[in-house]
């Protein structure tokens, strides 16, 4: 069962890689205006820390690596199941679902798989070398801090798909609901700054109503030898996220209504 | 033996009502009055192995809905599916390995890739053993003749091409029952009757196929058996000849005369059409008369210098149907 769904997946990121490499000037535009606009931010950032303002008790290169880690995830997300939101939208709006429910593989599975877009790959690779930048400017990492970082990233990655398996959700029953994506990547951005800026009540949201700190501020705290209880109690939503999320989806896959024939 | 089960199905959704001014628009957003639709209602029917079967009715009759609950696609409100032993919407994910599905207005071949790819694609959702997929996919091309196509864009090809395809894809880890849902739409003369004539050479090795359509030409030569719905209730099953039978034994005659008369007027014998005096529609009733007597009793009346007789159109025996049931 597990070589079958790899292959599916491997035949998925094949026609992915394709269908890319057929419109090549616009598999390019979209990597670089993805790029450009992700990478403006850290930009803002280095033009505050140069005119002598700062976040206070932050270093240039420690807020650096938060949102260098916010990018790396986000573009991971992008790559690998962000689509999956608009793919159900879309199949909802369209009553298309039929093409992927009758295939004999998990329909959560096939659409997360068959939604998997490169277009986000420089994303990744820019806040890769945002992080190596930021990393070379902090102090040491010992082993323990890097698989701290490792499983923390993770866990943001995680909560970023059970959004988005939410939304994806939600649009079974409340069709063209395109707006909400925008309120959670607007809840998101709390996540690539220092958590200890905001409000308590503010950061006690971001760390456990909607982990969004998870995203960014955590796996770098990690690296900067300060993650805390805190950021370990915070994997437990991001995992409700992901489960919650998984088990919403498949809870309305049996609502789907399709569409007149 | 029956392959398909099905007993009382019901499918019951809510959707809201919405007039059409602007007023009622406007209304709409602060309130909207729900409305419950029986899209199918008490349907029963059963289907043979190896049989095709055609389920025919008028726009929002319900057939497709049967058709995406028999696939598993959608959950019934209420009411009992049985195929191949199999209950649709709660066996899904090992039932649709033994089944094929092609949606005429919806289609599963990726649009920017060659079709050829979208079936490697297949071959790895179903797991077929590599040279079974490679005899399989020869077979098929073959017969629909599409060895210069499978590597060109989808997006390039013609709606017949695609349709190919998509019957490729449906077929390629050989399923037992396809169902199709209005597989010829928007086709020509040419890719109707490959597609027809791909249907019957399948059902020859044993396939069973359920077919949605508007085409009464894909029931005349496909199907032996019609189920006809109209308001998601079941209005008929049974064999075509019945249909056909349905309005008594009925045949028209067209006629051209060689001289002209004032008017046809025989028992058993309606003008349902007059082009000019010459030229003469006839809808015969065979009940109490052949048509030997018929032909006698009108060559006595009046001199022909040509004749034709026919089968009463489906889409008479149809529309006659559809109004009986409204």
């Amino acid at each position: 069962m597990l070589k079958k769904y790899i292959e599916i997946y491997r035949e998925c990121i094949k026609i992915s890689i394709s269908t890319a490499m057929t419109y090549r000037f616009n598999f390019i535009l979209d990597n670089f205006i993805m790029l450009v606009s992700n990478t403006l931010f850290p930009l803002v950032t280095l033009l505050i820390y140069g005119s002598g303002a700062e976040f206070p008790n932050w270093s240039l290169y420690e807020v650096l690596l938060i949102q260098a880690v916010f990018t790396m995830s986000t573009g991971v997300a992008n790559i690998f199941f962000s689509g999956v939101l608009w793919a159900t939208m879309r199949h909802i709006i369209e009553g298309s679902l039929e093409i992927a429910l009758i295939k004999p593989v998990n329909c959560l599975f096939f659409l997360i798989a068959s939604t998997v877009e490169f277009s986000s790959l420089s994303l990744f690779l820019g806040g890769g070398v945002m992080f190596a930048i930021a990393l070379s400017h902090i102090g040491p990492v010992s082993i323990l801090m890097v698989l701290q970082f490792l499983v923390l990233f993770m866990s943001g990655v995680c909560v970023m798909m059970g959004i988005s398996l939410i939304m994806a959700a939600t649009s079974f029953k409340w069709v063209g609901n395109s707006r909400l994506p925008e309120i959670f990547d607007s809840i998101k951005y709390f996540g690539r700054y220092p958590q200890n800026i905001f409000h308590k009540t503010i950061s006690g949201f971001t760390s456990f109503i909607i982990p969004v700190a998870m995203i960014g501020y955590f796996p770098a705290a990690a690296l900067l030898g300060e993650a805390n209880g805190t950021a370990f109690i915070a994997i437990l939503p991001c995992f409700v996220f992901t489960m919650g999320g998984i088990f919403l989806f498949r809870h309305m896959i049996r609502l789907y209504e399709g569409v007149g024939g | 033996m029956a392959i398909i089960d099905v007993r009382n199905l019901t499918k019951t959704y809510y959707t809201y009502r919405r007039g059409s001014s602007f007023s009622d628009t406007i209304k709409s957003f602060f309130r909207r009055e729900r409305t419950c639709v029986n899209a199918v209602h008490n349907v029963s029917f059963q289907v043979d192995e190896g049989q095709i079967t055609g389920i025919l009715g008028p726009n929002g009759a319900g057939k497709s809905t049967t058709i995406k609950m028999l696939t598993g696609t959608l959950y019934p409100t209420s009411g009992h599916i049985s195929v191949m032993g199999y209950t649709p919407f709660r066996d899904r994910n090992t039932y649709v390995n033994h089944i094929g599905a092609v949606f005429g207005q919806k289609s599963q071949l990726v649009w920017d890739i060659p079709p050829v790819d979208s079936f490697q694609m297949n071959k790895a959702i179903y797991s077929i053993p590599e040279k079974e997929y490679r005899n399989t996919l020869k077979e098929l091309i073959g017969m629909f003749e599409l060895e210069d196509i499978i590597e060109k864009p989808t997006r390039v090809l013609s709606l017949g091409e695609r349709m190919k395809c998509e019957f490729v894809m449906a077929m390629l880890h050989k399923p037992k029952i396809v169902f199709l849902d209005e597989p010829t739409i928007g086709l020509d003369v040419i890719a109707k009757q490959k597609i027809r004539s791909f249907i019957r050479e399948m059902n020859r090795q044993g396939v069973t196929f359920i077919l949605t359509t508007h085409d009464l030409e894909d029931v005349e030569q496909l199907a032996r058996k019609v189920i006809i719905i109209n308001h998601g209730q079941k209005v008929f099953d049974d064999t075509l000849q019945k249909l056909k039978m349905n309005l008594g034994a009925k045949k028209i005659i067209r006629l051209v005369l060689a001289k002209p008369v004032a008017e046809i007027k025989l028992e058993g014998i309606k003008v349902i059409d007059r082009n000019s005096d010459f030229e003469y529609t006839l809808e015969v009733n065979l009940e109490n008369s052949s048509i030997n007597e018929i032909i006698k009793r009108l060559s006595e009346m009046c001199e022909f210098s040509d004749i034709s007789i026919k089968e009463l159109p489906m889409e008479k025996i149809i529309t006659e149907i559809y109004k009986t049931t409204v």
